[in-house]
């Protein structure tokens, strides 16, 4: 038996989860939420993350009923992220690594949701679409590489829907992608937006430009409704995101569909996704929000492949870093 | 912990040094291979290094401005805490 406890704290969510062969054992969590009108901040993040996450520790460690000496194995987020609350949690991680003489791992954040999506839905090799406040990215396996088929151009498709909240004013409170998909479900009126897939990528940053003037302008003169707007924004943020996974599957031959993250757990874009899998007789795999959101279970679960096909991280080499692709790991645990 | 300041005439840098004291060498060492593994964020303007004596860990400083030096030592300062209260909670460190 192998057992990984797994850091999380790349953005506004600080996690600790810990993996036996494949078993979720614990996985508490907290979030940062700010108030509405305001996004979080790298310093204030990481003073939140500070000030909760010897707590999350504990918590994780009694759900699961094991003592230090029962790890095998310590994994945090290396990356990528928001520097000030990565070194937060990664500084945790070191004390502990070494208080318990156990050894360290660094792990890829974007290769922990691809890793707990793929031991929570059981897809075997899916091509993934992996949405978040941070990433927007089509991966696909190949040749031991997730490789990124499509992705953003500029803005991660839940920071466009995060600042549209912030717009408007949307409650931050459990999360703005919540409290959008929920409003959108009210809206009537379809209001055009413009529509930006450029060859296997997406553009979201006019998109939020242009859906702010117009809600500026729509909303004083009543020519829609909040909801409206949601709905519209939704609708065409989703809709990109389903043609370049349509376009990825049908380059790889692929006849499954994982989506992680964040904006994983929107359950529109799931049923928008599974109308596209059905026309083409594929599968649709996806997790609620205690596995689609951050979380350190999932950080876990990568690690746990990761130890068991050899590696470790040295503590010289356990620098976090802000920017690291999904696909500059090489996956050692997959044939 | 004992710090102090000074300017050093020739090159005008800033310097800041700390000691903080801990019950252990072991422990002082731990709290090095914490703290030491991100290197500043900034490029240029500062260096910080750090090093064991015994059971002291001391850190010296060495930048261009105030302003820079007093983000990195009051970022130092945060993840030092923070290891300590690590060590309190989860500690002591395990026989080798």
């Amino acid at each position: 038996m192998t057992v990984v406890i797994g850091f999380e704290g790349s953005a506004n969510k600080i996690g600790v989860g810990i993996i036996r062969d494949g078993e979720v054992l614990s996985n508490p969590r907290r979030t940062y939420i700010t108030p509405p009108g305001q996004g979080f901040l790298p310093g204030e993040t990481a003073k939140h993350h500070r000030s909760v996450i010897l707590t999350v520790l504990q918590e994780a460690l009694d759900e699961a009923g094991l003592k230090s000496a029962d790890i095998d194995c310590v994994a945090y987020t290396k990356g990528p992220g928001m520097g000030a609350p990565l070194v937060t949690v990664a500084v945790v991680a070191r004390t502990v690594a070494q208080l318990w003489g156990k050894p360290l791992l660094g792990v890829n954040h974007c290769i922990g949701h691809i890793e707990m999506g793929r031991l929570i839905t059981n897809a075997q090799n899916p091509t993934v679409l992996y949405v978040s406040g941070g990433n927007t990215q089509v991966i696909a396996y190949s040749e031991r590489r997730y490789r990124i088929f499509g992705e953003t151009i500029d803005i991660a498709v839940g920071n466009c829907l995060d600042r549209f909240a912030r717009v408007i004013k949307i409650s931050n409170d459990p999360s703005p992608g919540y409290n959008i998909e929920q409003m959108a479900k009210k809206g009537t009126k379809f209001i055009e937006l413009p529509y930006t897939v450029k060859g296997m990528d997406v553009s979201f940053s006019g998109i939020l430009s242009y859906i702010e003037d117009a809600a500026h302008k729509m909303l004083s003169t009543s020519q829609c409704t909040p909801e409206d707007l949601c709905f519209s924004l939704q609708e065409t943020l989703f809709a990109m995101l389903v043609e370049i996974t349509e376009r990825a599957m049908a380059h790889c031959g692929s006849q499954e569909v994982l989506i992680v993250g964040g904006v994983g757990c929107n359950l529109r874009l799931q049923e928008m996704m599974g109308v596209m899998c059905k026309e083409r007789g594929a599968r649709i795999f996806a997790t609620d929000e205690s596995f689609c959101i951050d979380n350190g279970a999932m950080i876990a679960q990568a690690g746990w492949e990761m130890f068991r096909s050899g590696h470790i991280t040295e503590l010289s080499d356990s620098w976090i870093t802000q920017r690291y692709r999904t696909d500059e790991v090489e996956v050692t645990w997959r044939d | 912990m004992a710090t102090c300041m000074s300017e050093n005439g020739s090159e005008r840098k800033l310097e800041f040094f700390l000691k903080v004291p801990f019950p252990s060498e072991r422990e002082a060492i731990i709290a090095l291979q914490s703290l030491s593994p991100d290197p500043e964020p900034r490029k240029g303007g500062i260096s910080k290094h750090l090093d064991v004596s015994g059971q002291t860990l001391s850190v010296r400083w060495t930048a261009d401005e105030a302003r820079v030096l007093r983000v990195s030592v009051s970022s130092f300062l945060d993840h030092l805490s923070l290891v300590m209260e690590t060590m309190d909670a989860f500690g002591p460190p395990v026989s080798q």
